[in-house]
């Protein structure tokens, strides 16, 4: 996907969920601006109510970037970056009906200011073109108030030098905004790039090693019974009874293997990894072979989970099932609690990653055991 | 895909981006600030307007030098330009007297708020914030001076303070968050690999799987269906043939691998010779197809040029050899025919290989559960590179499976 239509969220999950606590900050701070602008100038205001209808705006715009990019909530949606955006556009046309006529200058109006910090917060959320996008119009609107103001005050400053002065904050800040979306999806897109091309490197190597271990296998160990008895029968003169036998045996185990080898999944071999590394069990219950529909992505993600589960005694068992019908996938990670279970907030780092894939996440802890629940819809 | 950025480079990449981020919110102020000084010197015919434009013209284009070269050197050249546009700003603005009290003004607030936003070399929360401070108190040290020049009032800019504030709190946030080291925790980039090394030993086993089932199980089948007697010569053969190509070798690596080097590649061009065809030495061919034939006792018309196997890599004329070999095993033992026929043709950037009996036929939905040949070794296989296998068969006329391939392959 282009670097365009990506934001941060998107590319680079733990990076968005990390980045959650900077909105309500910035939502703080710009409430504090509302606050003591609004005290700073009081002499101005002519519209008591006007004013803290403006504060009142500021306050709701803040709120809800905070809830729009809360973790439980995601993935941030475009929508949400136009309604904070205009919550906050309501605060600064509140404050300028609260100070009309009596607007002496536009250098401490935190209308401005305000809509661009909260721009700003939202910033990992969003695609720099969006951001962009809402700096622009957002700084249209308010040069329309620039030009009743400058009416108001009988202003001989230039309209146009008015208007540069009245955007400047907002059109800087969501230019900051834009700038930080853009570098940070090219350079997580630039680093998987370069993590894609080593992979492929990689893989010859792999796959080599694999193939060794594949010897290993429950095949390649029936493959070592079958080969040494089929070159006894090719030297021998007669085949008897036994080998008869023998024979039989041979074929329904090689077919009871080649059976569950064609039907196994890579959720299986998973599983048998953390079973096998972690000594806890590890159950799979996929039916219909759901896991096969996964994609990488969604594959990296129920690994990092059920690698993290199985990990430092947080789980003393992990069971996982996939139901299948005809508009999507259930995915149900279960893990019994261990000498150290996880808690909300580490599992809530694989529901952010989860959720960045396209699949919908809900996490439920109690005293007993761990359940993540994920579900994608298929295209 | 590999999911997010990884520990080791989310400190670089977080300040690289942070430090762009002010970049374009200077690059914004400084343009504001050369619009408002073409217009003041335009409208309202202020000769110092000129001068305002050009000094934030070449703070910008300084700042551009920072952000693609970000060295010590570029970043004090741009802090002392910012330092001295400010100073000169200052001084010429207030000299005027007329329009702002204090240097706590809009105009000088532009090229202060650039200076603050500096970015600056190195990375890391604690470099950056320290360049930040150095801006900030560069402009507010040149910003005085001028205001003493023009005999104005100094007072502290409250946009350069603020924007100095945002720059404390975003990298303080940055530096506290990446403590934490929640991207080791969570594993996605080992989780990444795993998922490969997993999608290749999936495959790897499918393959060796395959491999077993072609070699060994149509001969167990075969002795334990022979019961006790002397041994069938047809059978001997046949084992002689597949152990033949397996004994000695890794047997699950080396599946229709390009490496497989010289003894293959006689025996494909001897069995392109029986077939009729005259392929270069090293084109692909149906070997396995018509050896498997010939031990089966099964003679195969062939339509067709066996050459435009030369557009498959080796990995998937192999892969398509073998499936078309196990397509001919199973007219040999089921269709009961001593005869089939093939058709090889290429269009459309795709092989199609057609193998017809006039056999028994059957009815794929009756064939059992546990009867894999069709399954594995055909549509498995062939699916995996990419193609497709279509089959008619209808009981007492007989049976035809088309194998389509995509041209290339590994």
């Amino acid at each position: 996907m282009s670097r365009m239509r990506l934001t941060q969220q998107e590319a680079d999950p733990i990076g968005g969920l990390t980045a959650a606590p900077i909105v309500p900050i910035g939502a703080v701070i710009a409430f504090a601006a509302s606050v003591v602008l609004t005290i700073a100038h009081w002499d101005e205001v002519g519209a008591p109510i006007a004013a803290a209808l403006g504060i009142a705006f500021v306050a709701a715009a803040g709120v809800t970037a905070s809830l729009s990019a809360s973790p439980q909530f995601a993935p941030f949606t475009a929508d949400r970056l136009w309604v904070i955006v205009a919550l906050a556009v309501g605060g600064a046309i509140a404050e300028y009906i609260s100070t009309i006529g009596a607007n002496r200058y536009l250098y401490d109006d935190y209308g401005p200011a305000v809509v661009g910090l909260l721009i700003l917060s939202v910033a990992p959320f969003c695609t720099w073109i969006s951001l962009v996008l809402a700096g622009v119009l957002a700084a249209a609107v308010l040069s329309i108030l620039v030009v009743g103001s400058a009416a108001a005050t009988m202003t001989t400053v230039p309209l146009v030098s008015l208007f540069a002065v009245s955007s400047a904050a907002v059109l800087s800040l969501s230019a900051a905004a834009a700038g930080y979306s853009y570098a940070i999806v090219d350079e997580t897109l630039a680093w998987q790039r370069d993590a894609n091309r080593a992979a492929l490197r990689r893989d010859a190597e792999l796959r080599e090693g694999i193939a060794r271990s594949v010897q290993q296998s429950r095949i390649s160990v029936l493959g070592r019974e079958v080969l040494p008895f089929l070159a006894g029968v090719m030297t021998a003169d007669r085949i008897t009874v036994a080998d008869a036998d023998r024979a039989r045996e041979l074929a329904e185990a090689l077919r009871r293997a080649l059976k569950e080898g064609i039907e196994s999944t890579w959720l299986d071999d998973l599983a048998a990894t953390v079973r096998a590394s972690r000594s806890i069990p590890v159950v799979v219950v996929d039916p219909d072979a759901a896991a096969r529909d996964l994609d990488d992505d969604q594959r990296s993600a129920l690994t990092a989970l059920i690698s993290w589960l199985g990990d430092g005694r947080r789980s003393s068992a992990i069971r996982i099932a996939l139901a299948a019908d005809t508009h999507g996938r259930r995915i149900s990670v279960v893990a019994d609690a261990g000498a150290e279970p996880p808690a909300r907030r580490d599992l809530d780092r694989f529901a952010a990653v989860a959720r960045a894939v396209s699949m919908r996440a809900e996490v439920d802890i109690t005293g007993e055991n761990v359940s993540v629940e994920l579900s994608h819809v298929l295209e | 895909m590999t999911l997010g950025l990884p520990g080791h480079l989310a400190r670089d990449s977080m300040s690289r981006a942070l430090a762009h981020a002010g970049h374009c919110a200077a690059w914004v102020c400084l343009g504001i600030g050369g619009v408002i000084g073409v217009i003041g010197a335009t409208i309202d015919g202020d000769p110092g307007g000129w001068t305002g434009a050009a000094l934030a013209a070449l703070m910008a284009a300084l700042l551009v030098m920072v952000a693609r070269h970000p060295t010590v050197t570029s970043t004090l050249l741009y802090l002392i330009a910012g330092a001295a546009t400010v100073l000169i700003l200052t001084s010429t603005v207030m000299e005027l007297g007329t329009r702002f009290d204090t240097t706590n003004n809009v105009v000088i607030a532009l090229p202060m708020v650039a200076l603050v936003l500096v970015g600056g070399a190195g990375v890391g929360s604690v470099i950056a914030i320290i360049w930040a401070t150095l801006g900030y108190g560069l402009g507010e040290a040149a910003a005085f001076l001028g205001a003493a020049l023009a005999g104005a009032t100094w007072s502290p800019n409250f946009a350069a303070a603020t924007a100095f504030g945002i720059v404390l709190v975003v990298r303080t946030f940055d530096g506290v968050t990446r403590r934490s080291d929640s991207r080791r925790e969570t594993g996605l980039h080992r989780a990444s690999q795993q998922t490969r090394e997993l999608a290749i030993r999936h495959d790897y086993e499918l393959r060796a799987t395959a491999r077993l089932h072609d070699t060994a199980l149509s001969h167990l089948v075969a002795i334990a269906a022979a019961g006790s007697g002397p041994v069938d010569e047809r059978l001997r053969d046949g084992i002689r043939q597949d152990l033949g190509l397996i004994v000695g070798r890794d047997w699950a690596i080396d599946h229709g691998t390009a490496a497989e080097g010289g003894p293959r590649m006689m025996r494909a061009a001897d069995a392109a010779t029986r077939a009729g065809g005259t392929p270069t030495e090293t084109a692909a061919t149906l070997e396995t197809a018509f050896a498997a034939a010939a031990n089966a006792g099964l003679d195969v018309q062939m339509t067709g040029d066996l050459a435009v196997l030369g557009v498959l890599g080796p990995g998937r004329a192999a892969a398509l050899d073998a499936a078309v070999a196990q397509c001919l095993v199973n007219v040999a033992r089921h269709a009961d025919v001593d005869e089939a026929e093939l058709a090889i043709g290429f269009s459309d950037g795709e092989v199609t290989v057609a193998v017809m009996d006039s056999g028994v036929g059957f009815d794929e939905r009756e064939v059992p559960e546990d009867r894999i040949g069709l399954r594995t070794s055909i549509r498995a296989r062939i699916e995996q590179e990419g193609g497709t296998v279509r089959l008619w068969s209808t009981k007492g006329v007989g049976t035809t499976i088309v194998l389509t391939v995509p041209e290339g392959g590994e």
